[in-house]
C-alpha cells in the first residue's frame, strides 16, 4: 500500500520537494556567480529559467500517484470548512436532508421486505408454488371458480398432494403448508396454568427439507413424523422460543400439550425463518404435521376429505426441468385426479371439471399476502416521499445557488489565481455530495423511526400481541439504499450551481457591481420554487383526498352500531374438549355472566361477528327454483347467532322477526336472511315462509325464512362492492347432512368465536371484567381480545389511516420546503436589487407599489407551479383512483383548498420580503455602491 | 543561451532512458543530471527543470530509482539518485529496444526508394 503510506507521509514529502527543488535553484545560481554575474541578476535569470515552481512541484506531485486522492481529500477538507463556515446553511440543509432521505428509506426498509425479499432458504430460486395467488384459508369442491368467473387452482386438497408428490418427477421434493391458521393453546406437560396462545401451521413432513432450511435446536420435521400413527411431535419457530420462552434449551426434548393432546417438542427453526407464508396476522409459532390434524380436530378434521382445498404446495424444481413443462404435466395430473371424483361432483362441477387449471409461480418469496395487501400503498408512499425529497432538494439547490452567487468575487479570484474549471465544478459538486452524505447518515436514524411509526400506524405492533415478519431496523441493503440516495440527492441539487460556478467570468464578478435588476441570472432558482409549488400542490390534493376517502370509509353505514359496542374474541375448544351437545348450554351460561356486568344491556355471541376477520361461504339452493348453471353465482354467507343478536348490534329487522329463544333443537329449522340475499334470490317478492338450504337441492328445504334484517357489513374488504347475501342461523339447532364437508362446517360453526357486548356508557375496563367473569364459567377458556367495536373498525382502516397520516405528514413537510424556498427567493431577489429599488423609490415609487411589484413576482412563481401542478393532481388522483373511496379523483372542492393552502403559504413568504423591500431608504441604498 | 529553435524535442520517453543512462553511472542529484545531459550532448539537449523533475519522481514511484538525502559537494545537503536493480534491468531491455528501434527507423530512411 506504497500510496497510502505516500498519502500519510505527506508533508514529509512536501519538505523533501521543497528542498531538493531549492537545491537546485541555489546551485543554478552559484554558477551563474560563479560565471560572473552578479547575484542579483542571476536569481533573477535563474527564476525566469525555472518557471513556476508550484507549477513543478504540481507536476511532481501528480507523478507521485497520490495526487487524485490528494486533491480529493483537500477538496473535502476545503468543503468542510465551508459548510463549518456557514451553520446557518449547514444545519436547515442538512436537518433537510436527513427528513427527506430519511422518509424514503423507510418506507424503502419495507418495501424491500414486503416487496424484495426471498424466502431465507438455501436455492430459493430452485423454488416454485402451484398457484399463483395467495389465498386463505379453505375452499370447498372440485372447481376453484369463483362467483361465475374462471379462476386458477391455488390451494389443493391433501389427496391431490399426495398425488402430485409422488408423480411428478420434474419436483425434486414438493412440500405442503396449511393455507389457514390453526389456534393452539399450549401448557408444559404436569403444568396446571393457564396455557399459552399461539399460531398453529399444519406443513407436510419433508416441507423443511424441501426449503433446505436446518435446525436451530434438536431436529425439524421429517416425513417419518407426518405418518399415521406417528408419535406426535412438533416444531417451534425461533421468534416465538426467544420471545416466549425465552430461548430454554430445555424446551427441545419436552413434552407439551398440544390443545390437549401430548405432543413432543422436537426442535427449533432457525432464526430469520418465519415459515413460507407472510401474512400480517397468524404467522406460525409452531409447525404440527399434517398426519396430526385428525387427532386435533376429530370429526371436523379436512385431511382425509378431497372435497375441502386447504393446502399450499411448493416444492423445488430439479435443475433442468422446464417449468412450462412441468405446469402442463401439473394440470394433466390434476385433470385425472378429478375424472377419479366424477361420482361425487354436483352437476355444476361435472360441467366445468375440465377446464380447471392450475399454473406455477416462482415460489423464493413464499406466499406473501403482505405482498398483495401492502405494495400498492407502498409504492404510493414511496412515491410521495420522493416528492418530498425532491421538494428538499429543490430548496438545497437554492440556498447553493444563493451562496455560489454571493460567493461569485470569491470565485473570481479563485479562477484568476489559476484554479481550472473542472476543479471548480468539482469542488461545488463535492460540497453538495458531502452535505448529502452528512444528512445521509442523519437519516438513517430518521429511517429507523420512520419505519416504526409506519408499523405501528399500520398494524398497532405495540400494543397487540401479535407480530408481523417486518422489522425497522435497516438492513445492509437498506443502508446502501440511503447511501445511493444521498449521493444521487447531493448530484441532483448541487448540479444547477456547479454549473453556474463554472460559468462565473472572474472579469465580470471582479468589476463587482452589485447593479442586478430583476430576471437576470436567477432564473434557475424559479424554475425550482415553480417545481416546488407543482410537487406541494400534488402532495397536498393527494392528501385531502386519501384524507377524504378515509373520513367516508369509518363513517359510512355498515349496517349496525358500533356506539357503546364491545367484541369478544375467544376459542371455547382449544383446552376444554367440549361435546357438541354440551356448547348451547355453555354460551347460555357465558351470556348470563356477561349479563351480570353492571351496565351491560345486551350479551350475544355467534360463530364470527361483523368485521371480526372471518367470511363462510356456501352454494345454496332455493326450494322451488331451477337448478342454477355452471356460470351462476349462487353463493350466500352465513353465520350462527344466538337469540337477541341483532338487538345487541345495533341493527333494524326489515321484514318478519329475528331468531329468538324458541328456535331450539326441538323446533322446525328456520333463518334470517338479509335484504341483499331477498333482493337476489327472490327478487325482493315476498321471501318469508320460503325455504333454502346448502347445495346439493335436495338440502333446499332445510331452513325456513322467518325474517329478513337489513345489510350488515361483514367482510374487511370490499367497501365498493355491493352487499353480500347473507343468512343467519340459530346456535340451538343443528342439521344431519350427508355431505362430509356441510357436516364438518355444521359442527364446527358452533363453536362461537365471537360475543357482541352492548354496554353504552361502560367506562371501566371491560377487558378485566369479562376475563373474570368468563374464568368462572371455565378457566380455561381462551379470551384473545375484547376491544370497542369503534376500535374494531378503525382498526379494519389502519392501512388507510396511516397511507393518509403519512401523505398529510409529506404534505405539510412539503408545503413548508416550499414556502421556505419561496421566501429565500424572494429575501434574495430583493436583496439583489436593493439599488433598483432605491433608484425606484427615489423616482417616485411609493411603498405600496414596492410590495406590490415584490409579491407580483413571487406569485408569478406560484401561479405557474400551479399550473403545473393542477394537472399534475388531477393525473395523480386518477393514479390513486383504486385507493380511494367516495372520492372523486377530480374533485374541484379539493383542488380548490389545497390550491388556497398553497396560495396563503406563498402568501406568508412573500410578505416579509417584500415589507423589507419596502422600508429600503432610497439613499442609504443607492449610496451603499 | 541557445535558443529555442536549435534545441532537439525529446521524443516520448527518451529523457527517461537519457536519465536512468546517466545515473547509471553513480549516485547523482538532480541538477548534476541535467548538467551532465547538457554535457554528453555538448548542449544540445538542455533540460527543464520543469520535465527534470516529474521525470525523475514518477521513476522513483516506478521504483526504477531509489533515492538517499547525502552532502553534495557544496557541502549542502542533497537527494541522491541511484539505479536499482530493477532499473539497472529495465534499463538494459529499454536500451536494446530503442537501438533496435533506430536501427530500423534509419533502415527504413537510409535505404533507396526502389521497391516501392
Amino acid at each position: 500500500m506504497g500510496w497510502l503510506r505516500r498519502l500519510f507521509s505527506r508533508e514529509r514529502l512536501e519538505a523533501d520537494l521543497d528542498k531538493e527543488l531549492r537545491f537546485h535553484f541555489e546551485y543554478q545560481v552559484a554558477d551563474k556567480v560563479r560565471s560572473g554575474i552578479p547575484e542579483s541578476e542571476a536569481r533573477r535569470l535563474t527564476r525566469i529559467e525555472f518557471g513556476g515552481m508550484e507549477q513543478i512541484k504540481e507536476d511532481c506531485r501528480e507523478r507521485r500517484g497520490t495526487m487524485w486522492l490528494e486533491s480529493l481529500l483537500q477538496d473535502v477538507h476545503y468543503a468542510l470548512r465551508q459548510l463549518r463556515k456557514s451553520p446557518g446553511f449547514t444545519i436547515p440543509s442538512v436537518l433537510t436532508l436527513a427528513l427527506g432521505i430519511g422518509a424514503t428509506t423507510a418506507i424503502f426498509t419495507l418495501v424491500q421486505q414486503v416487496m424484495l425479499q426471498s424466502l431465507p432458504v438455501n436455492r430459493p430460486d430452485q423454488l416454485w408454488r402451484i398457484g399463483d395467488q395467495p389465498h386463505c384459508c379453505n375452499w370447498a369442491g372440485y372447481s376453484q371458480d369463483s362467483g361465475g368467473e374462471l379462476s386458477d387452482w391455488n390451494l389443493f386438497p391433501w389427496e391431490a398432494y399426495k398425488l402430485f408428490r409422488a408423480n411428478t418427477t420434474g419436483f425434486q421434493d414438493l412440500a405442503a403448508l396449511q393455507a389457514g391458521n390453526m389456534p393452539l393453546a399450549v401448557r408444559h406437560a404436569g403444568s396446571s396454568g393457564p396455557p399459552d396462545t399461539a399460531n398453529g401451521q399444519y406443513v407436510s413432513g419433508n416441507f423443511f427439507a424441501t426449503l433446505g432450511v436446518p435446525a436451530w435446536r434438536g431436529r425439524l420435521l421429517i416425513d417419518a413424523d407426518d405418518q399415521q400413527g406417528a408419535s406426535p411431535v412438533a416444531v417451534m419457530s425461533f421468534h416465538a422460543w426467544q420471545e416466549k420462552y425465552g430461548s430454554d434449551p430445555s424446551l427441545v426434548g419436552s413434552a407439551y400439550q398440544i390443545n390437549g393432546r401430548a405432543f413432543t417438542i422436537v426442535g427449533v427453526a432457525p432464526a430469520g425463518f418465519v415459515g413460507a407464508k407472510m401474512v400480517d396476522s397468524g404467522m406460525p409459532d409452531i409447525w404440527l404435521p399434517l398426519s396430526t390434524e385428525p387427532l386435533m380436530l376429530g370429526t371436523t378434521a379436512r385431511i382425509k376429505n378431497a372435497r375441502v382445498d386447504w393446502l399450499d404446495l411448493i416444492g423445488r424444481v430439479r435443475p433442468e426441468t422446464n417449468p412450462k413443462a412441468l405446469q402442463a404435466q401439473l394440470q394433466s395430473e390434476l385433470h385425472g385426479w378429478l375424472a377419479s371424483h366424477l361420482a361425487d361432483m354436483s352437476p355444476q362441477e361435472k360441467a366445468v371439471w375440465q377446464k380447471q387449471t392450475l399454473r406455477l409461480s416462482p415460489g423464493g418469496a413464499g406466499f406473501s399476502s403482505l405482498r398483495r395487501d401492502y405494495s400498492e400503498s407502498l409504492l404510493l408512499l414511496m412515491f410521495t416521499a420522493c416528492c418530498v425529497l425532491l421538494v428538499a432538494c429543490a430548496n438545497i439547490a437554492n440556498l447553493l445557488l444563493a451562496r455560489g452567487l454571493k460567493n461569485r468575487q470569491q470565485t473570481a479570484v479563485r479562477v484568476a489565481l489559476g484554479a481550472s474549471r473542472a476543479r471548480l465544478v468539482r469542488n461545488a459538486l463535492l460540497e453538495s455530495t458531502t452535505l448529502s452524505l452528512i444528512g445521509g447518515a442523519a437519516s438513517v436514524a430518521v429511517a429507523w423511526a420512520g419505519a416504526r411509526l409506519i408499523l405501528y400506524l399500520a398494524f398497532h405492533m405495540l400494543e397487540r400481541s401479535t407480530w408481523i415478519p417486518v422489522q425497522a431496523t435497516p438492513s445492509t441493503l437498506v443502508l446502501l439504499f440511503a447511501l445511493g440516495v444521498a449521493v444521487l440527492t447531493g448530484v441532483i441539487f448541487g448540479i444547477a450551481p456547479a454549473w453556474m460556478t463554472s460559468h462565473a467570468e472572474p472579469v465580470q464578478a471582479m468589476r463587482g457591481a452589485n447593479r442586478e435588476v430583476g430576471g437576470g441570472r436567477h432564473w434557475a432558482q424559479k424554475a425550482l420554487v415553480v417545481a416546488q409549488a407543482a410537487v406541494s400542490l400534488v402532495l397536498l390534493s393527494a392528501a385531502a383526498m386519501l384524507g377524504g376517502s378515509l373520513r367516508n370509509l369509518e363513517h359510512q353505514n355498515f349496517g349496525f352500531d358500533p356506539d357503546g359496542r364491545y367484541l369478544v374474541y375467544l376459542n371455547s375448544m382449544l383446552v376444554s374438549k367440549y361435546k357438541q351437545e354440551q356448547l348451547v348450554p355453555l354460551f347460555r351460561e357465558i351470556q348470563d355472566r356477561l349479563s351480570a356486568i353492571p351496565g351491560v344491556r345486551g350479551v350475544s355471541s355467534a360463530t364470527y361477528a361483523p368485521m371480526a376477520g372471518n367470511q363462510w361461504g356456501h352454494d345454496i339452493r332455493v326450494q322451488g327454483k331451477p337448478e342454477p348453471g355452471p356460470k351462476d353465482d349462487v353463493s350466500a354467507d352465513w353465520t350462527r347467532i344466538t337469540p337477541g343478536f341483532f338487538d345487541t348490534i345495533g341493527a333494524r329487522m326489515q321484514a318478519g322477526r329475528a331468531i329468538h329463544e324458541d328456535d331450539n333443537a326441538n323446533a322446525r329449522h328456520v333463518a334470517v336472511i338479509n335484504q341483499a340475499f331477498a333482493r337476489k334470490f327472490f327478487e325482493n317478492q315476498n321471501s318469508i315462509g320460503r325455504h333454502f338450504g346448502p347445495a346439493a337441492v335436495r338440502n333446499a328445504g332445510t331452513y325456513e325464512i322467518v325474517g329478513v334484517v337489513q345489510n350488515i357489513h361483514y367482510l374487511t374488504w370490499g367497501f365498493r362492492d355491493p352487499a353480500r347475501p347473507m343468512y343467519y342461523i340459530p346456535e340451538a339447532q343443528t342439521v344431519q347432512f350427508d355431505q362430509p364437508d356441510l357436516q364438518s362446517d355444521e359442527l364446527w360453526s358452533q363453536n362461537l368465536y365471537n360475543i357482541v357486548i352492548w354496554a353504552p356508557g361502560h367506562r371501566a375496563s371491560m377487558l378485566m371484567q369479562v376475563k373474570k367473569a368468563l374464568a368462572e364459567v371455565d378457566p380455561n377458556l381462551v379470551i384473545y381480545d375484547v376491544q370497542p367495536y369503534s376500535r374494531v373498525i378503525q382498526g379494519t382502516f389502519d392501512q388507510q389511516n396511516m397511507i393518509a397520516s403519512l401523505t398529510w405528514l409529506f404534505g405539510a413537510v412539503g408545503l413548508v420546503l416550499a414556502a421556505v424556498g419561496l421566501y429565500g427567493v424572494t429575501s434574495y431577489g430583493v436583496e439583489q436589487r436593493r439599488s433598483e429599488i432605491g433608484v425606484r423609490m427615489a423616482l417616485g415609487a411609493d411603498r405600496g407599489s414596492v410590495i406590490a411589484m415584490v409579491l407580483r413576482g413571487a406569485f408569478w412563481q406560484v401561479g405557474i407551479g400551479l399550473g403545473i401542478g393542477i394537472p399534475a393532481a388531477i393525473g395523480a388522483g386518477y393514479l390513486m383512483a383504486s385507493q380511494l373511496f367516495g372520492v372523486t379523483p377530480w374533485s374541484p372542492l379539493l383542488l380548490a383548498g389545497a390550491t388556497v393552502l398553497l396560495g396563503l403559504a406563498a402568501l406568508c413568504a412573500a410578505v416579509m420580503p417584500a415589507r423589507r423591500a419596502a422600508t429600503i431608504d432610497p439613499m442609504q441604498a443607492l449610496r451603499s455602491e | 543561451m541557445k535558443k529555442t529553435d536549435d534545441r532537439l524535442d525529446l521524443p516520448q520517453g527518451t529523457l527517461d532512458l537519457l536519465i536512468m543512462r546517466v545515473v547509471a553511472l553513480g549516485p547523482i542529484h538532480g541538477y548534476a543530471i541535467a548538467q551532465r545531459i547538457q554535457q554528453i550532448s555538448r548542449d544540445a539537449l538542455q533540460v527543464q527543470q520543469g520535465s527534470l523533475y516529474p521525470a525523475l519522481h514518477r521513476l522513483e514511484y516506478k521504483k526504477l530509482l531509489s533515492s538517499r538525502w547525502k552532502p553534495s559537494e557544496t557541502g549542502r545537503e542533497a537527494k541522491f539518485y541511484e539505479l536499482n536493480s530493477k532499473g539497472r534491468t529495465h534499463l538494459k531491455v529499454e536500451t536494446e529496444n530503442w537501438t533496435r528501434l533506430t536501427d530500423i527507423v534509419s533502415l527504413i530512411l537510409e535505404g533507396t526508394l526502389e521497391g516501392i
